[in-house]
């Protein structure tokens, strides 16, 4: 027996990194665990069993049913050995297979014995499997001893009931929020860990009471903190305190600041790290509150743990973005960083260089990125890329070096992702700096030359048919273009013929050219192009001749198309089986996808390509082509203002609701957005019952039910109401959700025939002057206001009575008329006692209004205002005042 | 002469060290974690919480160390005994003898468990319990009310016991004994 295992540990050897568990199976390991029922147990042999067991299960294999029942039971048999570590072994054997309910709880018993033992490893795993495995009624009985385990003085005990109660938490809340006290007492334990855990569980308990949170921070920011994990916590959750209270008090010093600066002499470094970064993520943080911390940082960026390094030089890349002054002090020693081993380190370092340099640095910069560049993964390659990007941005003068730049490592070696960044940034550069178009445009040519992604390469010629045409001598990529035709594969074929085309509808001196380029398309073996060409030759007209190309024809070939894609291939299909002839306008616009969807689409940073030239489509867009397509709504003319929504709903409860305000000339619609949290319900014939008493001058007129309304997604159900045109009427409307709900089965997720009618109280819901104000900024106010003229100018003071600070005054008076603050003035400096702020907007009609605001504040913060509104009609003027007095 | 003995015993116990596994199952309320409490230290309690799962114990009487199984006896729990009681030596079933309400489902309850392939052949210890208590029943009427004649694939035997006053426990613990010798 010995010899046969000597002879394995020699073969480990060998391949020392292979598990020693490598191949086995579950059908064999199953067989094994039958050692689990010998009436003579082997501890050793039964431990090394159940870790095969949980190898198999970490390696992602299961077991049916039956099988896991059958070891579960049997591992409860090994309850009668007192061994240590084969009972640790049950432990974490029993949370793994995590057994059906019903069956788990024969150990409950057996656990609560452990719990209360005098082995302390026993106590601390018992706690964690029970409270994994228990339920409500249960949790009652073994309450008291958790309480007693909370403030055990084992720190492995006290530790696992701690981490439990964060886990109960979420199932038993009302329970473990009886635990302040204990969890209180162990916040002042001695051992780190407790230390850490108590803190994270209480304040887990206090987290909805901002004010319970405060004070917690503000009793341990005194200093009772021991452990450098919970100092970490304390200070996350400060920050948290600072950016809630920011809102109240804008002026004077931060709260807690001198602690988060205190944190920066702490002895353990994440301590450090942690308070530098809570710093620097303040909101509107100064450089002087920046300073330390950046100092700090700068200490890391010379540190020999790599750790440190990346984690300084991430936050200073981060900082970079918003205070590039600040870091500059930091460049020597991030410049040493270039060369640093670590490749993440250094191309964090250097894409924070790009940020913080100035003009006269570009040029020695970019030739050190261009020696490595080679050495980094493409993800980091990225990272330079975008960071060269903004650069050039910065310093357009600077764009011949950076395009150069781009276009070089754009021939290198390179994933999609990369080469699509980089064309991503040249489109962005083409389009933002006049000057670079020319270059940038025969960059991208040269690449397709040999370019590997069809994706890439289509789009590439798409962007040359838009912006081509419009340079000083397009005839120059139209080689490039045709020489597309003859080397790509089909796609690229058919989007080098477009392109084409749209040289020649746009130039007209191509024309003649294009059109022997586009009769030589006819003869292309791929049906797509054949097509194309024959569309374009038939389309644009004058056959071959140097004629203007007419607008509709343009309008046709490269206009938008405004019917989604989906609609349009339903429609399709119709229409293969019917007889009528096909007509592009009994295609329905609606959109199904919910527009809040739509609003998350459109790519969060500048997208190159990928975005339609104007822009992604704003949610105005969005909402005005959805109520377009109502039927109901469609003759209420243009939608003047949509409102951002508000919640009608407490968070976390059954029927999440907000409402958005659409706004018309003489209508208003509530659209209400629902959405139902409860799996076990179906909703339907969902309406919105809206109480107009309180807003006299609103009649409802329409109701759009919503049909259905299943469990976690969201539907949309409309109110409109008819007002006096042009009038800004104001009212306060109750709400009452009603529905028939209809129990639905989780297994099948059928649901049951018969549904009962419900009711649901929401929230109140007002309609307010801004509501009738759009917020359009205007690039020069003084211009804009002298241009206005005095003649609509209404000029009228008010006191706005004790307020807390001038800046709280200005900006209760932005939202009263939610306009657009102009110049930055939305901004109070601290300490000041004056201040004028500049609003503009258009008023429903479309009347553009400008307002200046003076204010005053006195010795007992009484607050005075001086209104002056130029508009384009008096009674708008007038209506502003009137908001402004009613307010 | 007593110190002799003891090590006597001891050393007898090393040389002719016997094991046994027990089941104890009945309904809910039988007295079954009492009995172990009673075999184990003697000691007895009124109040006692219902058994959630099972209690594993080990005694020691005499050479014999026996490993007793203490299964909980509400309905939730049932479908469940019959995992323990396989391979064991003995299977003990405790009936509350003074709460001839409950008898029927408990005779049920046994008799389902014994048609259960897996234990075929092993011997039935039935324990009626708490005779202490007025109007329990006689060992004659508890054989007739449990169906124990039926039996007739196993052996089977019946002793009236009160765990409240040690009444027979002696007879029990001897009867067990006796069987770990054939088992092993």
């Amino acid at each position: 027996m010995a010899q046969p295992l000597v002879k394995k540990d020699d073969d480990r050897d060998d391949e020392a990194d292979y598990s020693p568990f490598l191949g086995i199976e579950k059908g064999a390991v199953l067989q094994e665990a039958r050692v689990f029922n010998d009436p003579q147990l082997d501890p050793r042999r039964c431990s090394q069993v159940i870790t095969k067991l949980l190898y198999l299960l970490n390696q992602g294999e299961t077991f049916t049913k039956v099988e896991a029942t059958e070891v579960f039971f049997s591992v409860t048999k090994l309850f009668q050995s007192r061994d240590i570590g084969l009972r640790r072994m049950v432990y974490v054997m029993i949370k793994e297979l995590s057994p059906s309910a019903d069956e788990v709880i024969i150990v409950t018993s057996s656990l609560m014995k452990d719990m209360t033992s005098k082995t302390d490893m026993y106590r601390a795993n018992a706690i964690r499997v029970l409270c994994r495995i228990t339920d409500g009624t249960l949790l009652t009985q073994i309450e008291r001893y958790l309480k007693q385990a909370i403030v055990d003085k084992n720190p492995v005990v006290a530790s696992a009931a701690l981490v439990s109660g964060i886990h109960l938490l979420q199932t038993n809340p009302e329970i473990v929020k009886r635990w302040s006290n204990e969890v209180q007492e162990a916040v002042q334990s001695r051992a780190a860990l407790v230390q850490f855990h108590a803190l994270a569980l209480l304040h887990q308990i206090r987290q909805n009471d901002r004010l319970a949170v405060n004070k917690l921070v503000t009793s341990l920011t005194r200093g009772s903190v021991r452990s450098p994990l919970a100092q970490c916590l304390l200070i996350r959750y400060t920050s948290q305190v600072i950016r809630e209270s920011a809102n109240n008090t804008q002026t004077g010093d931060r709260p807690f600041y001198d602690f988060l600066e205190g944190c920066l002499r702490h002895k353990a470094e994440m301590v450090i790290f942690e308070a530098a970064r809570a710093i620097t993520e303040l909101n509107g943080v100064t450089s002087r509150e920046l300073t330390p911390a950046i100092t700090v940082l700068q200490l890391f960026l010379s540190s020999s743990k790599p750790v440190l390094r990346f984690a300084a030089v991430r936050t200073l890349n981060k900082v970079a973005m918003t205070h590039p002054m600040a870091v500059t002090n930091c460049n020597i020693d991030m410049e040493s960083l270039i060369s640093d081993q670590n490749r993440s380190i250094a191309t964090l370092a250097i894409t924070t260089l790009l940020k913080t340099g100035n003009e006269s640095s570009v040029d020695r910069l970019m030739k050190q990125i261009t020696n490595f560049m080679s050495d980094i993964a493409d993800e980091f390659k990225i990272v330079v890329v975008e960071a060269i990007r903004s650069l050039c941005l910065k310093f357009p003068l600077k764009h011949r070096s950076l395009m150069n730049f781009l276009s070089n490592i754009l021939r290198e070696e390179g994933g999609f992702e990369y080469k699509k960044a980089i064309v991503d940034s040249i489109v962005i550069l083409i389009r933002d700096i006049p000057e670079a178009k020319e270059s940038g445009l025969l960059h991208l040519c040269e690449f397709i030359e040999d370019c590997e992604f069809t994706y890439l390469s289509t789009q590439i010629l798409h962007f040359l048919g838009i912006e081509g045409p419009k340079t000083s001598d397009p005839s120059k990529y139209i080689r490039y273009i045709y020489n597309r035709v003859h080397l790509e594969n089909a796609t690229v074929r058919a989007g080098a013929v477009s392109t084409l085309a749209k040289f020649g509808a746009m130039v007209d001196a191509l024309k003649p050219r294009i059109f022997v380029l586009l009769r030589r398309c006819l003869f292309d073996n791929d049906d797509e192009v054949r097509d194309r060409a024959t569309l374009y030759l038939n389309t644009l007209g004058g056959d071959g001749a140097v004629v203007e190309t007419g607008e509709d024809v343009k309008e046709f070939l490269f206009g938008s198309l405004d019917i989604p894609l989906v609609n349009l291939e339903n429609s399709l299909k119709n229409y293969e089986l019917s007889e009528e002839s096909f007509d592009i306008d009994s295609v329905p616009k609606e959109v199904k996808t919910q527009p809040l969807a739509e609003k998350k689409a459109p790519g969060k940073k500048p997208t190159g390509l990928s975005a339609p030239p104007t822009g992604p489509p704003s949610t105005v867009d969005a909402y005005e082509r959805l109520l377009s397509s109502i039927p109901e709504f469609a003759n209420f003319g243009k939608l003047f203002k949509s409102s951002a929504p508000v919640e009608l709903t407490e968070a976390e409860t059954e029927y999440a609701v907000n409402v958005v305000k659409h706004i018309f000339d003489g209508h208003v619609v509530f659209q209400f957005n629902c959405t139902n949290t409860i799996p076990e319900q179906l909703l339907e014939n969902v309406t919105v019952i809206v109480d107009a008493s309180e807003a006299e001058e609103f009649a409802e007129v329409a109701t759009k039910p919503l049909r259905s309304l299943p469990y976690d997604s969201p539907g949309q159900t409309f109110v409109a109401f008819e007002k006096p045109e042009g009038v800004s009427a104001v009212g306060k409307f109750s709400n009452m959700l009603r529905f028939i709900v209809k129990e639905v089965d989780p297994s099948t997720g059928e649901a049951e025939e018969d549904g009962v009618e419900d009711e649901y109280q929401l929230e109140d819901l007002e309609v307010v002057a801004a509501d009738y104000m759009l917020k359009v900024g205007v690039s020069n106010f003084r211009n804009a206001w002298e241009s206005m003229g005095a003649d609509c100018e209404r000029v009228d003071e008010y006191g706005l009575g004790p307020r807390d600070s001038l800046a709280e005054a200005v900006n209760a008076v932005i939202n009263l008329l939610g306009m657009q603050p102009c110049e930055g003035t939305e901004v109070v400096p601290s300490n000041s006692r004056s201040h004028t702020c500049l609003l503009s907007g258009v008023y429903i009609g479309n009347v553009k209004v400008l307002v200046r605001l003076q204010f005053g504040i006195d010795g007992p913060k009484d607050v005075a205002m001086k209104l002056a509104v130029r508009s384009e009609d008096e009674a708008v003027s007038d209506a502003i005042h009137e908001i402004v007095a009613s307010g | 002469m007593g110190l002799w003995e003891a090590f006597l015993n001891w050393l007898r116990s090393l040389f002719f060290k016997q094991e046994m596994e027990l089941s104890l199952i009945g309904l809910q309320n039988a007295g079954k974690t009492s009995l172990v409490n009673v075999v184990a230290t003697g000691g007895y309690s009124e109040d006692m919480i219902p058994t959630v799962g099972f209690n594993m114990r080990k005694v020691t009487k005499g050479n014999v160390t026996i490993k007793l199984w203490d299964l909980g006896g509400q309905p939730r729990f049932r479908s469940m005994w019959e995992r323990y009681c396989r391979a064991v030596s003995a299977i003990v079933y405790v009936v509350d003898a003074a709460d001839p309400d409950n008898l029927s489902i408990s005779r049920s309850e046994l008799h389902d468990l014994l048609s259960k392939s897996s234990l075929s052949g092993i011997p039935l210890l039935v324990l009626g319990n708490k005779i202490d208590k007025p109007g329990a029943l006689t060992k004659q009427a508890l054989t007739d009310e449990m169906g124990l004649k039926s039996i007739t694939d196993r052996e089977v035997c019946c002793f009236m016991i009160s765990c409240k006053n040690s009444t027979n426990i002696d007879s029990v613990i001897d009867w067990l004994v006796k069987h770990s010798k054939s088992k092993s």
